[in-house]
């Protein structure tokens, strides 16, 4: 599955800067992954990190003071970043759609959900209204809102947050996209109906054989659809593998530490582990390495010397000098109750 | 929608003004038939009912000369008495009242409408693409800002010359400012919603963008503002009238009539009030009109203002 052929997105060195006031806040620097078609990559990370900055620096949506300053976004071989506003236009919704976290304000209150799905077949399409409303009505069949044809005739507020999300899942699939960003979609939703969200995902991606770049923070989530997974840390990335080497052996100890601070229901754990320490003021990123302040594994080399994302394995590259350590370390204490119970 | 019309005619001052309004609508639609003009062709000419310099009281009845001259024309005299008086120079008070109220919603309706549209064009695409296009913009709105309002319309209405286009002209070219502010203001404020972005993403063009999900977003402050303005767009031509750089001699328009009382407001000496009629019924008429647009637009404004919601 995985050649060049059915690449549909490739990220290359992509470097997205903020020039704000106190000095240049490097939010993404340096990043480096690849989508293959009908995949779904995860891009896990705390709040901070420059995994929402990664999906507008593609989608190209980034305002003053953001910048992308280096690097290539190869999308079906052709890079994003060279592209005028105009063609990105014609990509953006047609080829690269996107979900954002919010529904509640993602969609826009003084307009029908009708109108914002018809309104990107009739720009990319030039579909005639009957027909864009038809295909509305189509759409919000397929993600499961009850009574379509009286829906488009309402208004955001009159739905309720799952069904906003759907409705939004469904203005994103409208033109048949290649490539999916999913930006946090369940996040604001109720467990139970994040789970529905989480499934109607996977089987529409299934049916419209799209690939998709889910983010997130919840590594719950992500264990349910991605089949790889890149971990975020201060704008780069720690750690890159499939899925399932990442619940099971994470070789960084910022993996580590998020996945031991997931709840379990399997182990009889008294306290819940945490990372210590803060995500680093993006202004002042720490020499070396730039998880060291809160690394148990630490070193001096660390603080000195930042390393390279190496591939340690086949497909799992990880950006540390103490991988052995943190192998050791995870062996210990099995993930596989969480990927079984939840995944 | 629908909520915003219940409240106006449920909420008795805003009724008050929408009655008033309304009788001045009639008014306008129906000047034929309430004044009928001497010549169809130009009927905002007020017709002349002697030729006294000074004003004459209600039910004044036409002078002898005018009737030879409406006489010697073939034209039949429609009204024998003038209601209201004349002004100075025997111009009919009642005539021009009635045919000025055409011109009051005409300068109202029309300077409002475009320095809205001047000040929303110039302000949402300040706001929306930000930077050095808004910093230009808006430093232009300050410099016209920065200069008193009927100053700058006097002067440019002088330059121009005389004529109620010119009187538009110059209120629009210094009144759309007010517009662009807030304009840009709301849109900086809705621009950030992710609704935004999200529109953005599924590839919609600016201009779209702008004209169908920012504007119905943020155009009820302005159209609240621009609501109370269609009244002070009045008094301020009405202004220009008075002061002499208005509509020509004759035309029928409120701001000229009260002009023509300028010399007549106080009346000879030990009787003040003798030519009242001059200045009253100009007055009342353009009173009453911005009174009815600023209760209409206070209402507006009640109902549309988020933290005074519920409160009506």
């Amino acid at each position: 599955m995985q050649n060049d052929k059915n690449k549909i997105l490739q990220v290359k060195d992509l470097k997205t800067y903020f020039f704000t006031e106190n000095g240049i806040v490097k939010a993404v620097d340096g990043v480096n992954f690849e989508v293959y078609q009908g995949e779904t990559l995860g891009l896990v990370g705390e709040s901070g990190c420059g995994k929402s900055i990664t999906a507008f620096s593609i989608m190209r949506l980034l305002d003053y003071p953001g910048k992308t300053v280096g690097g290539q976004i190869l999308f079906k071989s052709e890079d994003l970043l060279v592209k005028n506003e105009k063609q990105m236009r014609q990509i953006r919704g047609k080829d690269i759609s996107m979900i954002f976290q919010e529904p509640m304000t993602s969609l826009n209150p003084v307009l029908t959900i009708g109108f914002q799905i018809t309104e990107a077949l009739e720009v990319h399409f030039k579909m005639e209204k009957t027909k864009a409303r038809k295909r509305a009505i189509e759409l919000l069949e397929r993600v499961g809102i009850p009574i379509p044809e009286q829906r488009i005739y309402e208004y955001p507020h009159q739905l309720s947050g799952g069904m906003r999300q759907r409705a939004m899942i469904a203005m994103a699939l409208s033109c048949d996209p290649v490539l999916l960003i999913a930006d946090e979609p369940t996040t604001s939703l109720d467990v139970t109906i994040q789970a529905q969200i989480l499934e109607l995902m996977k089987l529409l991606l299934e049916q419209f054989s799209s690939s998709m770049i889910m983010i997130t923070h919840d590594l719950g989530v992500i264990a349910e659809i991605a089949d790889r997974i890149a971990v975020m840390y201060a704008g780069k990335i720690v750690e890159y593998a499939d899925t399932r080497s990442i619940f099971y052996s994470p070789l960084h100890p910022y993996t580590f530490g998020l996945l031991t601070s997931i709840p379990r229901l399997d182990m009889d754990i008294e306290k819940l582990e945490s990372i210590p320490g803060i995500v680093p003021d993006p202004l002042h990123f720490p020499e070396g390495c730039k998880f060291h302040p809160r690394c148990v594994f630490a070193t001096e080399k660390c603080r000195k010397e930042e390393p390279p994302l190496a591939e340690i394995k086949k497909n799992h590259s990880v950006r540390c000098w103490h991988i052995e350590k943190v192998e050791q370390e995870a062996k210990k204490i099995s993930f596989t109750g969480r990927l079984t119970t939840d995944g | 929608m629908n909520r915003i019309i219940r409240k106006l005619f449920s909420n008795t001052t805003s009724l008050i003004g929408l009655i008033l309004l309304f009788i001045f609508v009639i008014i306008a639609i129906f000047a034929p038939y309430i004044a009928p003009p001497l010549f169809a062709s130009d009927p905002y000419q007020i017709p002349r009912m002697s030729w006294d310099v000074q004003p004459q009281p209600p039910g004044f009845p036409i002078s002898d000369d005018i009737r030879l001259i409406y006489d010697s024309l073939g034209q039949p005299i429609i009204r024998e008495t003038a209601i209201f008086g004349t002004a100075q120079g025997g111009y009919d008070i009642f005539y021009g009242l009635i045919w000025g109220t055409r011109t009051a919603f005409r300068i109202g309706i029309i300077t409002v409408t475009l320095s809205m549209f001047i000040g929303v064009v110039g302000g949402s695409i300040a706001a929306y693409f930000g930077g050095w296009i808004d910093e230009l913009l808006m430093r232009i709105t300050d410099i016209f800002l920065s200069i008193p309002f009927l100053v700058a319309a006097m002067v440019l209405t002088t330059i121009l010359g005389r004529g109620l286009d010119k009187v538009m002209i110059a209120l629009v070219a210094f009144g759309w400012m007010g517009y662009a502010r807030v304009i840009r203001g709301s849109i900086l404020c809705v621009k950030e919603e992710v609704y935004i972005n999200a529109a953005r993403a599924l590839g919609v063009k600016d201009f779209n963008i702008i004209v169908r999900h920012l504007l119905p977003n943020t155009i009820f402050p302005v159209m609240v503002q621009a609501s109370m303005n269609i009244g002070s767009m009045v008094i301020t031509a009405a202004a220009l009238s008075f002061l002499g750089v208005g509509a020509p001699l004759g035309y029928a328009d409120w701001g000229q009539m009260v002009s023509f009382a300028r010399n007549w407001i106080v009346g000879s000496p030990g009787n003040a009030g003798e030519y009242w009629y001059a200045v009253f019924f100009p007055a009342i008429f353009i009173v009453l009109f911005v009174l009815a647009w600023n209760l209409v637009g206070d209402t507006l404004r009640d109902i549309l203002d988020p933290r005074l919601r519920g409160e009506l």
